[in-house]
């Protein structure tokens, strides 16, 4: 097997791995915030924390947010700004907390099922 | 990755960037490609008030593996759009295999009772758009003479935007039709006189007023047909039933005995015609639903797309 591949299914696997984990991680990342952030602050707060969990482009996060946004678990209201357009800005809901104490639980208990399983392959 | 081999520069501004990933996206729905660059567009002067020290071009470069270089993010944009279309929308009705079912299936249809509320919604918000429209252009003109009459009228254009996002988030709730969730976003690093001429001269502007103005007469029909259809549909149901208990017995408008409007014969031909005249009129709903959706969608949105 040739090496563009297995790179193409190693992006697949990333992609497939990051659809879901990219919503636990922004709910993390608004409910630890102090106060409401907007889309580039989010994008940069996860770059610093590695690449790992967006394993491809930032430009992936704005179409979640707009999800969780719909499904109630963030909130957002529009301000100004000098910069460029109007900036939005998101904030988490109580369901929001909720929900994301419950995908966090999943997320640890997946984590470790799957952890045991590669206990030992792994040099 | 591999970039698309057709020789795309790579874009050394902001209008650049935005005008490549307009490029990428040809042939996506209008709406998405709203809402594409708008985000796109915020994270780039976000980024670029973010490092003064260095030039917009050398800002765009970096970006490209941070955001994505249009191409990959128009991928990524046309993905999640589908996966969260096929998420949320309700799942469409098996296709019916004979034409009884198929005349019969509508009832099952969600879209046809979204598209036959919006037809009755439709008067109410027709006038409202309506008055709107014609008491701000009014004003408008009578009061250009006077020193208010400018700042009057760039509110009430400005105005008539956000209601065109509203009537959007409207016809995408009940009529299924996709619309932009994100203001367009025109005005790149124009000044404040540029950003208003620009207001003035937008085709959309005009197609939204010349939407809001059809929305009268547009609602006032819709409203008719429905209510009227659905009204007849229902009293030729009704009525051989009614009839034929002799809940009309004895009584007389003007000497004209209501018992006897029906001959027993007649009860099954006016109840089965009542019945083909409902399904024939969710029918009507919903073909005025998917008409309306692409009206809405050639007047408010279309020329998002090359402003």
């Amino acid at each position: 097997m040739d090496r563009d591949t297995l790179d193409l299914a190693l992006r697949k696997f990333q992609r497939e791995l990051s659809a879901g984990t990219v919503s636990l991680a922004l709910l993390a990342v608004l409910a630890a915030a102090p106060g409401p952030m907007y889309g580039y602050q989010i994008a940069k707060t996860l770059e610093r924390s590695g690449e790992g969990v967006l394993s491809g482009k930032q430009s992936a996060l704005y179409p979640v947010l707009r999800n969780l946004e719909a499904a109630g678990f963030l909130q957002s209201h529009v301000e100004p700004s000098v910069a460029g357009p109007p900036r939005r800005y998101y904030q988490i809901t109580e369901p929001g907390r909720t929900a994301l104490n419950e995908w966090a639980a999943a997320w640890r208990a997946t984590r470790t099922s799957v952890d045991s399983v590669l206990e030992g392959l792994l040099p | 990755m591999n970039a698309p081999s057709n020789g795309v520069s790579l874009p050394r501004s902001i209008p650049d960037y935005l005008d490549q990933l307009r490029a990428a996206l040809s042939g996506a729905d209008p709406a998405l490609v709203q809402d594409a660059l708008y985000d796109a567009e915020e994270y780039l002067r976000s980024e670029l008030a973010e490092h003064p020290e260095q030039s917009e071009a050398e800002v765009i470069a970096s970006v490209a593996s941070s955001y994505g270089a249009p191409y990959e993010v128009a991928e990524i944009y046309r993905d999640t759009e589908a996966r969260v279309q096929t998420a949320l929308r309700a799942p469409k009705p098996a296709p019916r295999e004979t034409a009884l079912g198929r005349f019969f299936g509508v009832a099952a249809d969600p879209r046809t009772y979204g598209a036959l509320f919006y037809s009755v919604l439709a008067l109410a918000t027709g006038i409202f758009y309506f008055t709107w429209v014609v008491t701000g252009l009014s004003l408008s003109v009578g009061l250009a003479v006077l020193i208010i009459g400018i700042p009057f009228a760039i509110l009430f254009l400005g105005s008539v935007r956000v209601l065109s996002l509203v009537e959007g988030r409207i016809v995408e709730a009940m009529l299924g039709e996709r619309m932009p969730r994100r203001p367009l976003y025109s005005a790149r690093g124009k000044n404040w006189l540029e950003r208003i001429t620009n207001m003035f001269i937008d085709p959309r502007t005009w197609s939204t007023l010349l939407y809001m103005v059809a929305m009268l007469p547009l609602g006032i029909l819709y409203f008719t047909i429905v209510v009227t259809l659905l009204t007849t549909a229902v009293a030729c149901i009704a009525a051989p039933l009614l009839v034929g208990f002799g809940a009309w017995d004895n009584w007389y408008i003007n000497a004209w005995d209501m018992g006897s409007t029906l001959y027993p014969w007649q009860y099954p031909i006016v109840f089965v015609g009542g019945v083909v005249l409902l399904f024939a009129t969710l029918h009507l709903a919903r073909g005025i639903g998917r008409m309306h959706g692409l009206l809405a969608k050639h007047l408010l949105v279309k020329s998002a797309q090359y402003a």
